[in-house]
């Protein structure tokens, strides 16, 4: 007996109870879906982060007192570092020979007032002359701020087309002053729009010059040195030569660590990687454990199908059905059923993460792989669940199996 | 000669007791004889039939069927053996209730692993024959006893076996359909079968060419019925 002709007998079982059978799957579906719905959404995050947020921050890392802080010890260790000076971004500008740009910068939350209106929460940037470049921000109105606005610690901000919309509706913005907190900005620039990332707008700030920032927002306060280096091949030549010139900067002795803290995207991106490497772990545990419940119903209705064909069986073994003839039958059968499911599942778990990326900033890539597995293993769950039943009907007795009422 | 059987026991193991259902059976079946196997029940012909359709297999003795010995071979081989040397006719009828006419027709020539479109040549023949020819798409269910009994037959012809194994196929019907069913097995016989009919109706025994009485496990008697010839013989 060939396959065509035992899954024609499959789908013909499935079809005669085709309730209980949709029963029999909901788990497989549950479990497949959900492994392509939490495969894609990661495939998609990790694809648009590796898009956006790497290409943003190619070459560069940053400089500063914390570091990557990820524990409370880690924590009070970096607090008793020295504060990162706006000198020491002068002093690695200087210095640091494969560095393409040194940036100082530091960043915080206000209220951004013009008259009756306001917004609230922006993104408070203070930054050295070079900013555009790292913040990859183009000007679409006025100028950019200049070194002499951080030298003379002017108080003019470059704002971004959000907050601009918002302060000054069918109003030119430049040359108009603006409370940030308790101080008053004159707006010398508006930067060109670049919508949202992750849902979060970006175009919802206000960059002053730093030196500024450090004087009226953190008299003492510590500020980062965001560095680009010439190349992806000098990054860490760059990095070496800013950890040298601080430690001499700062008197440390060899064999004393650092009192400082370089991070790189890299970083960033292995922490990322942690993070949806967890969700992914956890998700697939999930699934597994509704694939295997999944299963074991699957097995169940199987053993049920076996009793209740009993006759049919006795019969097709009085007809010359071998017992390889009975257990192709039913692994068929059982394969066939949970295929189906595995292909419901499939559809459902696409159709959510496309749903999913439809109504929210959270972005789907469909991964065929992904979709390939779902497949493979839907067809394991039959066989592996479905040989159980299969070999109590291919070892019934003919005689028995005839008289079974 | 197409049957040898000798010195057959069949004991079965019921709770503690030993249950000696043949005791010592010697019986010959030649090529295109109409043998009818009678006897009250718990005599032992079911047990003697289900070993002739190789279902069971003797606890002692031996059974030659075509010179195979029945007794020596696996389950595997056994099927084989049901596959191509027995046709079954039951009195339930027993076909598979999804399946149509034709389908159930066809089903030991899947076994037997014939191409698709040569088995529904040899289904169709096989149903025109015990004239079924407008049936073929139709359920059991939607067939009358009597039709349905004619395609068990038609499935039991359609290998060309060796013998025709019934089990009181008239039993489950009413005295004019027996009457057709039994002038089926008539026809069958006279076109050069072996047919091998368990039956406890003397009416039905009496088409048989050979009568074989069963008691206890032995066999009581075996008459010739000298009247009846097969015009194939």
């Amino acid at each position: 007996m060939n396959l065509r002709e035992s899954s024609g007998i499959a789908l013909g079982a499935i079809r005669a109870n085709k309730l209980r059978s949709f029963l029999t799957l909901l788990g497989t579906i549950i479990g497949v879906a959900s492994v392509i719905a939490v495969v894609s959404f990661v495939e998609g995050l990790n694809r648009f982060v590796s898009d956006k947020l790497i290409q943003a921050g190619s070459n560069t890392f940053v400089l500063d007192k914390w570091g990557f802080i990820t524990s409370q010890e880690a924590y009070e260790e970096a607090q008793k570092n020295p504060d990162v000076t706006a000198d020491d971004a002068d002093i690695l500008r200087l210095g640091v020979k494969s560095a393409a740009l040194v940036i100082a910068q530091a960043n915080s939350r206000e209220t951004v007032r013009f008259r009756q209106q306001r917004v609230n929460g922006a993104d408070i940037r203070g930054r050295s002359p070079g900013y555009e470049i790292i913040d990859d921000l183009t000007i679409a109105d006025g100028r950019h701020l200049s070194e002499i606005d951080d030298q003379r610690r002017r108080t003019v901000a470059v704002i971004g087309p959000e907050v601009s919309d918002d302060l000054f509706p069918g109003l030119d913005p430049i040359g108009r002053s603006v409370r940030v907190g308790e101080q008053t900005f004159e707006v010398v620039g508006v930067t060109a729009r670049k919508g949202k990332l992750l849902g979060q707008s970006q175009d919802r700030f206000v960059v002053i010059p730093i030196r500024t920032f450090v004087k009226f927002k953190r008299e003492r306060g510590s500020i980062e040195v965001a560095i680009k280096s010439v190349d992806q091949a000098s990054l860490p030549t760059a990095q070496q030569e800013v950890r040298n010139i601080m430690r001499g900067r700062r008197h440390l002795a060899p064999g004393k660590p650092d009192n400082f803290a370089i991070t790189t995207a890299d970083t960033w991106l292995e922490f990322y990687n942690n993070l949806t490497g967890g969700i992914f772990v956890v998700s697939i545990g999930v699934a597994a454990i509704s694939l295997l419940v999944g299963g074991i119903v699957i097995m169940n209705i199987m053993l049920v199908s076996v009793t209740e064909r009993t006759r049919e069986i006795g019969i097709r073994k009085a007809l010359g059905a071998r017992r390889k003839d009975i257990l192709v039958q039913f692994l068929t059968e059982s394969t066939t059923l949970s295929l189906a499911g595995g292909l419901l599942g499939i559809t459902l778990g696409v159709g959510l993460a496309l749903l999913v990326g439809a109504v929210s900033p959270l972005p789907a890539a469909v991964s065929l792989p992904a979709v390939f597995m779902g497949i493979a293993m839907s067809c394991l769950i039959g066989i592996f669940f479905g040989s159980y039943p299969a070999w109590r009907a291919a070892r019934l007795d003919p005689i028995e199996a005839l008289r079974y009422e | 000669m197409l049957i040898q059987i000798r010195d057959m026991q069949r004991v079965y193991q019921v709770g503690e007791e030993l249950v000696r259902a043949l005791n010592g059976v010697d019986l010959d079946i030649a090529q295109n004889e109409y043998v009818a196997i009678m006897g009250p029940s718990g005599s032992g012909k079911s047990t003697l039939m289900n070993i002739l359709g190789c279902l069971d297999t003797p606890t002692a003795g031996s059974y030659r069927l075509k010179g195979n010995e029945i007794e020596k071979l696996s389950d595997d081989e056994l099927a084989r053996i049901r596959n191509q040397e027995i046709g079954f006719v039951f009195q339930t009828f027993n076909l598979l209730p999804r399946a149509d006419a034709l389908h159930n027709v066809e089903l030991p020539l899947v076994y037997a692993g014939m191409r698709h479109e040569e088995r529904r040549k040899r289904a169709r023949e096989a149903l025109e024959l015990v004239g079924l020819g407008d049936r073929m798409k139709h359920r059991p269910n939607e067939l009358s006893g009597g039709q349905r009994q004619r395609v068990a037959i038609a499935r039991a012809l359609v290998n060309h076996p060796s013998i025709i194994l019934a089990d009181e196929p008239t039993g489950n019907l009413d005295s004019q359909t027996g009457a057709e069913i039994m002038a089926a097995f008539e026809r069958i016989w006279t076109q050069g079968n072996t047919v091998i009919l368990v039956t406890h109706e003397p009416d039905i025994a009496a088409h048989a060419n050979r009568v074989v009485r069963m008691r206890d496990g032995k066999i009581e008697s075996d008459v010739q019925n000298a009247v009846r010839v097969s015009a194939g013989a």
